[in-house]
């Protein structure tokens, strides 16, 4: 109650408001573009926070944050592009509503997800702070693969009609992960020499290229075959009718977000497709998941909004870094000379009440700023397509390479978006790909440390009371969702099938 | 015919081989914990291997057994109809991108999206002219502006920079 | 996520020391780059911008950093080693670059560049929960002897990994050497009770250990640290390890003259300043000045000592 009230005496503080208004405006814009992950927009800002007051600092670089999380939505919802990594998964139902010519629609739900996200994410920030971060000491190894083998079996749900193509392409995501430096000897794999390849290949890329490229390359095949629906260059939010069936996968984002969010290294890609899956599964309609469910879009959006915010229980309370973009928060603390960690409280107090004051402030600045902002988008998507997608090409050419500033960048999503054409065009689906993609590193590294931790003893997985829960979870999804599909083979019934579109349009 | 299925579960295969041979040359190393830097990927390149197979076997079955033959056969036919002229279109345009690519380093960044918006544009159906000209101008100069000079990405300048632009 | 992987930030200059002081004639370049693999807000970033604030006036010149990302040091090794040796561009050197040299085999390798000067050496610390039952050194090392201990390195193939190894080999005892994905990842696996110790540097602990959550058992520097008097050393607790995690700078080859002996200067006056000593005492770095032929060694034998490890533990040929 004490840190309510005296957060709140923050909230008429001008250096806070302009920084959260600043910091939030510029974390969409950052988000927004392809490439320029959240880390990156923060990154930029850090050298001028070093002349600002530290309070401004701090509430700039998180405002940025959590506007950049919810810029991701932007392109993936209009252009087919995750802006960001945890954005994958709204691709999937605001692009196929995009299509339908209900882009001001889907923007409007991505934005009131994203602002309720944020604001439960931030209320579990300031209320619950202190068991959560036992939530996350709580996290050992095997609990971490645990969690990572949760995350796959989703796979088993978003693989289309044919199973064994799925897994075919969670593997190769699991592949490419490989790629790199291993994480325990520190030697290179699959790197052929190349120092570019060394520090593995960022995700991004690979879902840029198979969602964005792939599109591009099939709609250039289809030669504007395919009619197209433009949508009218205005927001709308859900009427009431939809908030309400809204509500039910905004809290499963919302928890799912809060707990992912919590553990350093769990991150708001996985949140965000679990939540997505989650949402499937209880929706009272799941056969509109794929082909443009509002729900699709407000279950993942609200989850990685609720990241944003609850990311930073970890940093405060332990300073660890849970992501790179809390890595370059830690720096605008430390550059400052204030370590956060279990001091942080007692000893700038006054700091971390003016960081939530600002955090409040900026989630209406995105509110207000989306508002102002989407328009302009959606009246942008509107043009010609050949015109549209020669400046996409252009977009994500330069998005891709501002990465490393790197060309040879740009030639993996070039080589992934040929390789999504062709996944496309013999119908396997992208999502147990990126899914592998993502989880591969954490798995595999998880795995091989607890076995590391054991001595090679296997019971550790099953000693470990998070991780026998976890693991008994993912084997009761993967179960069912396998009973289902021999269920409705039995029947001779037409597989229920879940794909997000990997059909190449005709 | 050839299903879609079958050259998937073939791709699986080749794929699957490759990986395979080199995750078997990996280096050894007395840090290696017991399944080394070379366990998971020899798992995944069998996995991937045999998935193939699997998919491949599926796909002759299903030839064989499945389909009631004359409407089988019809939607084979149809399968890949079209998938070349598909297939040559897309190329084009990522030909178009592989061009950007060798290009970009030596004529700079904003000359070589200006050139890459009106030929990504033209190919994909839009009218040449000097109204698809100014607005490729236009388009290049905001990217460069954004990337470069908002967000201070150091595009290559190439034959600007050599200019002293 | 991999969070040594961060995304590379291109390029975010920041002008520091904008005003050059009295001795703007004396240095060739007007504007001086200091170049970091480390992300913005990473260890490397935060030391190199704290220092070019102090030392723009001193050595006058501007001083800039720039994050050079890719390839753990790799992408900037060839940055330097294909710039012209004319004192207006270093790389802030690790022994990161060193392990990226030897591990991965990058074109460019810290054989292609000529070491400048040393700055710090930071003290590496062995540290364990409060609550755990080990009082001492001795205390783990005899848990390990007896069953199976669990030691944590924040990295793979990193120093600190090579500095438990070789404990572990001084010991004679057979622990799991349980690698990382950072600093954070180990911490929280030191305080959740799931490793006996783990080894860092202090500045990375600082507020757990105020809080009085961890307890540090030893350090691996070669004598006791002035901010721990009681603190014994690995080698005093007769384990004959030594780390030197080193902070310094190094150029292209072929450094002018006048340009060494500027830094040289320079950098003896500069951590000698009242103000940045205190601020970098704060962050428990320790001072280290090597002048440029000592540091050329230094560096020569530590790339010798690093690669001779890992040819003997088989990670390179």
């Amino acid at each position: 109650m004490e840190t309510l009230v005296q957060s709140a005496s923050y909230l008429f503080d001008l250096g806070v408001i302009i920084a959260a208004l600043a910091g939030v405006t510029w974390g969409i814009m950052g988000g927004a573009l392809p490439g320029i992950s959240p880390s990156i927009t923060m990154a930029l800002l850090l050298p001028f926070t070093y002349t600002m007051e530290p309070m401004s600092a701090i509430v700039l670089l998180a405002s940025t944050y959590i506007g950049a999380e919810y810029g991701g939505s932007v392109p993936a919802i209009l252009i087919r592009t995750p802006g960001t990594n945890a954005a994958a998964a709204t691709v999937i139902d605001g692009y196929e509503m995009n299509r339908q010519g209900k882009a001001g629609l889907a923007l409007g739900i991505s934005l009131y997800s994203g602002v309720l996200g944020s604001l439960f994410g931030l209320a579990m920030l300031i209320l619950l702070s202190g068991p959560l971060s036992r939530v996350a000491l709580a996290f050992t190894p095997p609990a971490y693969f645990a969690l990572g083998v949760l995350g796959l079996s989703v796979i088993a749900t978003l693989s289309g009609e044919n199973l064994v193509k799925g897994f075919i392409a969670a593997i190769l995501g699991l592949m490419v992960a490989t790629i790199g430096t291993d994480p325990v000897t520190g030697g290179t794999r699959f790197t052929f020499g190349s120092s570019e390849l060394l520090s593995g290949i960022e995700p991004v890329m690979i879902m840029v290229g198979l969602f964005a490229m792939s599109e591009l390359l099939v709609q250039a095949g289809g030669r504007g075959e395919a009619e197209r629906v433009t949508s009218r260059p205005r927001i709308n939010f859900p009427d009431l009718k939809l908030a309400r069936r809204l509500a039910f996968p905004q809290s499963i984002g919302g928890v799912i977000g809060t707990f992912e969010g919590v553990m350093p290294g769990a991150g708001g890609t996985i949140a965000s497709f679990m939540s997505y899956n989650e949402a499937r599964r209880w929706s009272r309609r799941p056969e509109e998941f794929g082909k443009g469910s509002p729900e699709g879009i407000a279950a993942p959006e609200t989850a990685n909004n609720t990241v944003a915010e609850t990311a930073l229980v970890p940093l405060l309370s332990f300073g660890i870094p849970g992501s790179n973009s809390t890595a370059i928060l830690l720096g605008g603390f430390l550059i400052h000379g204030i370590v956060p960690g279990p001091m942080l409280f007692q000893r700038s107090g006054e700091i971390v009440h003016g960081l939530y004051a600002g955090l409040f402030t900026a989630t209406f600045g995105m509110l207000v700023m989306g508002m102002l902002l989407l328009p302009a988008c959606i009246w942008l998507v509107n043009r010609p397509r050949p015109y549209l997608n020669a400046f996409i090409f252009a977009l994500i050419l330069s998005g891709i390479y501002s990465i490393h500033n790197s060309v040879f960048d740009l030639g993996i999503m070039m080589a992934a978006g040929a390789v999504g054409f062709f996944m496309r065009m013999l119908r396997f689906p992208f999502l147990p790909t990126v899914l592998g993609l993502v989880l591969g590193y954490l798995v595999e590294s998880s795995f091989r440390r607890s076995l590391v931790l054991s001595g090679d003893d296997l019971m550790i997985f099953v000693d470990d009371r998070i991780s026998l829960a976890l693991l008994m979870l993912a084997f009761l999804f993967i179960a069912g969702s396998l009973g289902k599909r021999i269920y409705d083979l039995a029947r001779r019934r037409r597989v229920e099938a879940f794909s997000e579109g990997s059909e190449a349009r005709e | 015919m050839i299903s879609r299925d079958l050259v998937g579960g073939l791709a699986a295969v080749v794929i699957g081989a490759v990986y395979l041979y080199f995750a078997y040359q990996l280096r050894v190393s007395a840090l290696d914990d017991s399944l080394g830097p070379s366990g998971m990927p020899r798992i995944y390149g069998w996995l991937l291997l045999s998935l193939g197979l699997i998919l491949t076997a599926q796909a002759i079955l299903s030839r064989l057994i499945g389909a009631p033959l004359a409407a089988g056969r019809e939607a084979l036919r149809g399968e890949w109809e079209g998938q070349g002229r598909r297939i040559g279109w897309a190329a084009g345009l990522f030909a178009i991108g592989a061009a950007y690519l060798s290009a970009v380093e030596k004529l700079g960044y904003l000359v070589s999206v200006a050139l890459l918006i009106p030929a990504a544009a033209t190919f994909l159906g839009a009218r040449f002219g000097p109204r698809l000209l100014a607005i490729a101008a236009l388009g290049a100069v905001a990217l460069w502006a954004i990337f470069a000079l908002v967000l201070g990405v150091s595009m290559p300048s190439g034959l600007l920079g050599r200019l002293g632009l | 996520m991999r969070k040594q992987r961060i995304l590379a930030a291109g390029s975010a200059v920041f002008m520091c020391g904008m005003i050059a002081g009295a001795h703007a004639q004396d240095y060739p370049v007007d504007t001086v780059t200091l170049i970091t693999h480390s992300s913005p807000g990473g260890g490397s970033d935060v030391f190199l911008r704290e220092l070019s604030r102090y030392l723009g006036p001193i050595l006058g010149a501007n001083v800039v950093v720039e994050n050079v990302r890719g390839g753990s040091g790799a992408a900037a090794m060839a940055n330097l080693a294909q710039s012209a040796p004319d004192g207006s561009k270093f790389y802030a050197t690790t022994p990161t670059f060193i392990y990226t040299s030897l591990l991965s085999d990058p074109e460019y390798k810290y054989t292609d560049l000529e070491p400048l000067v040393n700055f710090f050496i930071d003290p590496e610390v062995i540290y364990t929960s409060a609550n755990s039952e080990y009082q001492t050194l001795e205390d783990v090392i005899d848990h390990a002897r007896e069953g199976r201990g669990q030691w944590g390195a924040a990295n793979p193939a990193s120093l600190e990994r090579q500095a438990l190894e070789q404990l572990k080999a001084a010991a004679g005892v057979n622990a799991a050497v349980v690698t990382h994905e950072g600093g954070g990842d180990l911490l929280i696996n030191v305080l959740n009770g799931t490793l006996q110790i783990g080894v860092g540097e202090v500045q990375e602990i600082q507020s757990q250990l105020e809080a009085g959550e961890l307890r540090l058992l030893a350090t691996f520097s070669d004598e006791r640290l002035e901010a721990f008097p009681d603190l014994p050393t690995v080698e005093e607790l007769g384990y004959d390890v030594v780390v030197r995690k080193f902070r310094g700078l190094a150029g292209p080859k072929d450094l002018p003259v006048d340009v060494i002996a500027a830094w040289e200067r320079a950098v003896q006056e500069v951590l000698a300043d009242e103000e940045y000593k205190a601020a970098y005492e704060a962050a428990n770095l320790r001072a280290a000045y090597m002048p440029h032929e000592e540091y050329v060694q230094f560096i020569e034998d530590f790339g010798n000592e690093t690669r001779d490890f890992l040819k003997e533990t088989g990670v390179i040929e």
